[in-house]
């Protein structure tokens, strides 16, 4: 299961898993965001490249407009997928 | 050796978690190992499944264990030919205007696992990849 929300602090909590049964929730939020934004990765256990292509599109369409997503407390497997994939130069991350 | 089958549909990733979760669990598999077989198990079955849409026969995972490895065997008897271990290159140092979204879980797969080999014959592929504990693992 993958949940996604924001937190009182105004980051958005990522939780679960992000596999490919469970994109249409992330685009759905994600699609939404009109400026810069933080992803909290704390409690999200594990993301595949359905994951990350929904992460790339949204940084792409940001972009157009100067906005970046951040993602935060990234664990190190799923940092590990950020590495292999390019992503850890084309995003802004941090990890736990 | 446990396997079950699994309906071929984006749905089943789920059930198919939860299967080799259990399997790995039960063994106490690392979580090191634990993550990339995910992975791995994910990312071929979303291929065999994406990319062969008027096929019907569910699609066969087999989970092994041994000496806190792993070799998981995904076999599909109404597969299209498609070799996973064929290289097939993504540009990861592209810029961000230049990347595309798709085409990475191939790419993924070949630096997570151990070892990967693909057999199609007949209509039929099989799948094997393997994930050794690292070595501060055992």
């Amino acid at each position: 299961m993958f949940e996604i929300a924001y937190a009182e602090s105004g980051e958005i909590l990522c939780s679960g898993r992000l596999d490919a049964a469970q994109t249409a929730k992330a685009e759905a939020f994600l699609g939404r965001l009109d400026a810069s934004q933080t992803l909290d990765f704390e409690r999200l256990e594990y993301i595949s490249s359905a994951g990350l292509a929904i992460l790339l599109k949204t940084q792409k369409r940001l972009s157009g407009s100067g906005a970046a997503i951040r993602i935060i407390n990234v664990n190190k497997h799923i940092y590990d997928i950020f590495r292999y994939s390019g992503f850890n130069a084309i995003f802004e991350i941090e990890t736990l | 050796m446990a396997g079950q089958a699994f309906r071929r549909s984006i749905d089943s990733v789920g059930d198919i978690y939860r299967f080799s979760e259990d399997v790995m669990a039960a063994a106490d598999i690392s979580e090191s190992v634990r993550f990339p077989v995910h992975l791995a198990i994910e990312e071929l079955f979303v291929n065999l499944v994406s990319y062969n849409p008027g096929a019907r026969q569910d699609i066969v995972i087999d989970v092994h264990i041994e000496n806190g490895g792993v070799t998981v065997t995904i076999t599909d008897h109404d597969a299209a030919e498609f070799d996973v271990t064929r290289e097939r290159p993504v540009d990861t140092g592209a810029s961000l205007r230049e990347r595309k979204p798709g085409g990475l879980g191939l790419h993924l797969i070949q630096h997570m696992v151990d070892t990967l080999e693909y057999d199609y014959r007949d209509g039929r592929s099989k799948i094997r990849f393997s994930k050794e504990p690292e070595t501060r693992d055992v």
